[in-house]
């Protein structure tokens, strides 16, 4: 199945990903008519920097298994099996923030959204823009990046193994002892492409 | 294979749904003296709070056993363990044998020894009948008395004062949630908890309490009293091990497990609030009394029952409460003892009303406070939980922006 993938090397900070997600996310799904809103449409990718100022678009990695899945306490997120993607349900949301306590990539937000009952705040984060999917669209922000710093293709075995073993990790509490040798924890954290990142070192 | 599994609580079920995917023919059996289906035990103080009603609180169906394949036994109490003989009774009935038992009983309301503590409207606040008894006495309270500043006793405050009750609080230390908070922090917490009403005494206890059928007053250790129609026991909890035989099954303040959430005993594991493992910060055994553990220590308990030998990395504790305009994160160590080794860096921020500290041992993050800026916690819950060398400055970890990207060089 076609996944997402981040390149973070690639990305030059223009950030023009945030307000395409925000817009696909919108009740009108047009830019303009979205900033009028209310609840004002927010994004759900995060262009932020990285240790070198290199752009890093930050997303939800639908972990397997998920660690905000098993930490929240009403059971609002789920895995959606069919669209391998983790969702929350915004009528469960109770917005306690167990699951900031638990995503190890700091993708959730907490904000009124028009997917969710009026006037009450929620958890929110990427969903894989499966509504466009469904509509065989890409997802907004893949479709928005000039430099291919976001790709929909096919994942390489190894990205999907370094995911989830990152996930794994924090999610099942489980001992690194256990896990396959030759993966770091958070092999993840550091990208991964390491290496392509000293190009912006200073 | 005959797994027993004593608590319906969420170790015993995440353990119990582990046994079953990993091996679709063993037996299950669950033991639990709670009859409503499985149920989300945090949620009970927003049923008190009334930011949702009492169906919203299962999270299982009510098919759960049935789907499962599991045999329960509800609204049965385990009294005593045959270790040897491998069987649970239950009361005066028929053992039930076992070939790999759980222990998940989860904790119990630390008791008081105020005199008259058994006068009508004095309450617990653990279990989803505790606060049914709760709401039948609201309309009649007009002031409620809280005992302890720990979470429990915290979110009850919060509750009442939500619902209009005027609301005292006795803690031992100066501020709320000591153990989960430094002073700093408590003190952002207290200073909000104030300005919505509630009044806090500082070092005192509940000597007696007297009323007439229902509690009316309470009498203080320095000799004060205040009139209060209800009280809200917060004490803290302990492990709900009574049943267990402590010649056969060694127990500190919990029962204590291995890294595959083994007991002493041969076949028998233990999981959740009841368990006492190794804590990842403190580098010792500790009870962390946490939802997010219970989860985490089910499963592993459970893939070792049906089999697979996994070890579970030890438990952190860890919190994050909302009340009316504060976020509060907090994990592993919050107040470092007075050692060079630790290392504090914070940052406050008046506009934005936060506050955050991050404490190291050495080179590593093991405890972090947050308030009003909690986005990002988890990265650093997972860089306590993966206790990994931190190569940039503390400092960078507080500066705006941050992301887990910046970890790493
Ligand atoms: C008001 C409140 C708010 C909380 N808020 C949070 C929060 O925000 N975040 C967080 O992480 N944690 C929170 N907690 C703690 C959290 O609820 C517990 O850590 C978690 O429920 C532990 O699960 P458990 O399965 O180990 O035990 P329990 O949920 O206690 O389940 C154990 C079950 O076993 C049964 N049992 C006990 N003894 C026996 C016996 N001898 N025979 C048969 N059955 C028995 C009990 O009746 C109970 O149903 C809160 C707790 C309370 C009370
Ligand atoms: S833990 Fe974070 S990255 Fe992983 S599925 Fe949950 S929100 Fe997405
Ligand atoms: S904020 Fe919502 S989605 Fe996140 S853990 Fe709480 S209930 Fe679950």
């Amino acid at each position: 199945m076609k996944k997402v993938i981040v390149h973070p090397e690639r990305c030059v900070g223009c950030m023009q990903c945030m307000p395409a997600c925000a817009t696909a996310h919108s009740r009108s799904r047009n830019l303009f008519a979205a900033i009028l809103e209310s609840p004002v449409p927010k994004p759900r990718i995060h262009v932020g920097a990285g240790l070198y100022q290199e752009g890093f678009p930050n997303r939800c990695r639908h972990c397997d298994p998920a660690p905000c899945l098993l930490a929240c306490l009403p059971g609002a997120i789920f895995r959606d099996e069919e669209l391998d993607t983790v969702l929350i349900d915004p009528d469960k949301c109770i917005n306690c923030a167990s699951c900031a306590m638990a995503c190890p990539f700091g993708v959730i937000r907490y904000h009124e959204d028009c997917h969710a009952p009026p006037g009450k705040v929620v958890a929110v984060k990427c969903d894989n823009c499966f509504e466009r999917q469904e509509q065989g669209l890409i997802p907004a922000c893949v479709e928005v990046c000039k430099v291919n710093a976001l790709t929909f293709e096919e994942p390489g075995e190894a990205l999907k193994r370094k995911t989830d073993e990152v996930a794994r990790s924090v999610s099942l509490g489980v001992s690194q002892a256990e896990l396959p040798a030759g993966f770091a924890r958070f092999a993840l954290l550091i990208g991964h492409k390491r290496k392509e990142l000293h190009v912006g070192r200073p | 294979m005959k797994h027993v599994i004593i608590g319906n609580g969420i170790a015993g079920i995440s353990a119990a749904e582990t046994i079953r995917s990993m091996t679709p023919d063993a037996d299950i059996v669950m033991i639990g003296d709670e009859t409503a289906p499985p149920y989300c035990r945090p949620m009970i103080s927003m049923v008190l709070e009334g930011s949702i009603t009492g169906e919203r609180l299962p999270i299982r169906d009510a098919d759960f056993y049935e789907r499962a394949g599991i045999s329960p036994v509800l609204s049965h109490r385990v009294s005593a363990i045959d270790v040897e003989g491998k069987s649970v009774r239950i009361g005066g009935e028929r053992p039930i044998p076992f070939d790999r038992l759980l222990l998940a009983t989860g904790a119990d309301p630390r008791p008081i020894r105020a005199e008259n503590r058994h006068l009508g409207n004095i309450f617990f606040m653990r279990t989803q009948e505790h606060v049914r008894g709760m709401l039948q006495a609201l309309p009649q309270v007009r002031r409620a008395l809280i005992l302890g500043g720990g979470l429990v006793g915290f979110k009850a405050a919060y509750g009442l004062l939500r619902r209009g009750v005027e609301v005292t609080m006795l803690i031992r230390s100066g501020y709320p949630l000591s153990q989960q908070v430094d002073s700093h922090a408590g003190r952002m917490i207290l200073k909000e908890l104030v300005s919505r009403g509630l009044e806090v005494r500082v070092e005192t206890d509940v000597a007696a309490f007297d009323g007439n059928g229902a509690v009316r007053r309470a009498h203080l250790s320095d000799g004060t009293e205040i009139p209060c129609d209800m009280v809200v026991v917060g004490k803290g909890v302990l492990p709900a091990l009574s049943f267990v035989p402590r010649d056969k099954i060694a127990v500190d303040l919990g029962i204590l497990v291995d890294e595959q959430l083994r007991t002493t005993a041969p076949d028998i594991y233990a999981a959740g609030d009841v368990a006492e493992s190794m804590d990842i910060a403190r580098n010792s055994r500790w009870v962390n009394a946490i939802w997010p553990e219970a989860v985490a220590q089910g499963r592993i308990a459970g893939m070792n029952m049906a089999g697979r030998t996994v070890a579970y990395k030890g438990s952190l504790s860890r919190n994050v409460i909302r009340i009316f305009g504060l976020d509060v994160m907090t994990a592993g160590i919050v107040n470092p003892p007075e050692d060079d080794r630790y290392k504090i860096v914070s940052a406050i921020d008046r506009r934005r009303r936060s506050y955050r500290k991050l404490v190291f041992h050495e080179d590593r993050l093991v405890g972090m406070t947050l308030v009003n800026d909690i986005e990002q916690g988890g990265v650093l819950v997972a860089l306590i939980q993966g206790c990994i060398a931190v190569r940039i400055p503390g400092e960078k970890m507080l500066a705006p922006g941050f992301n887990c990207r910046r970890l790493f060089i």
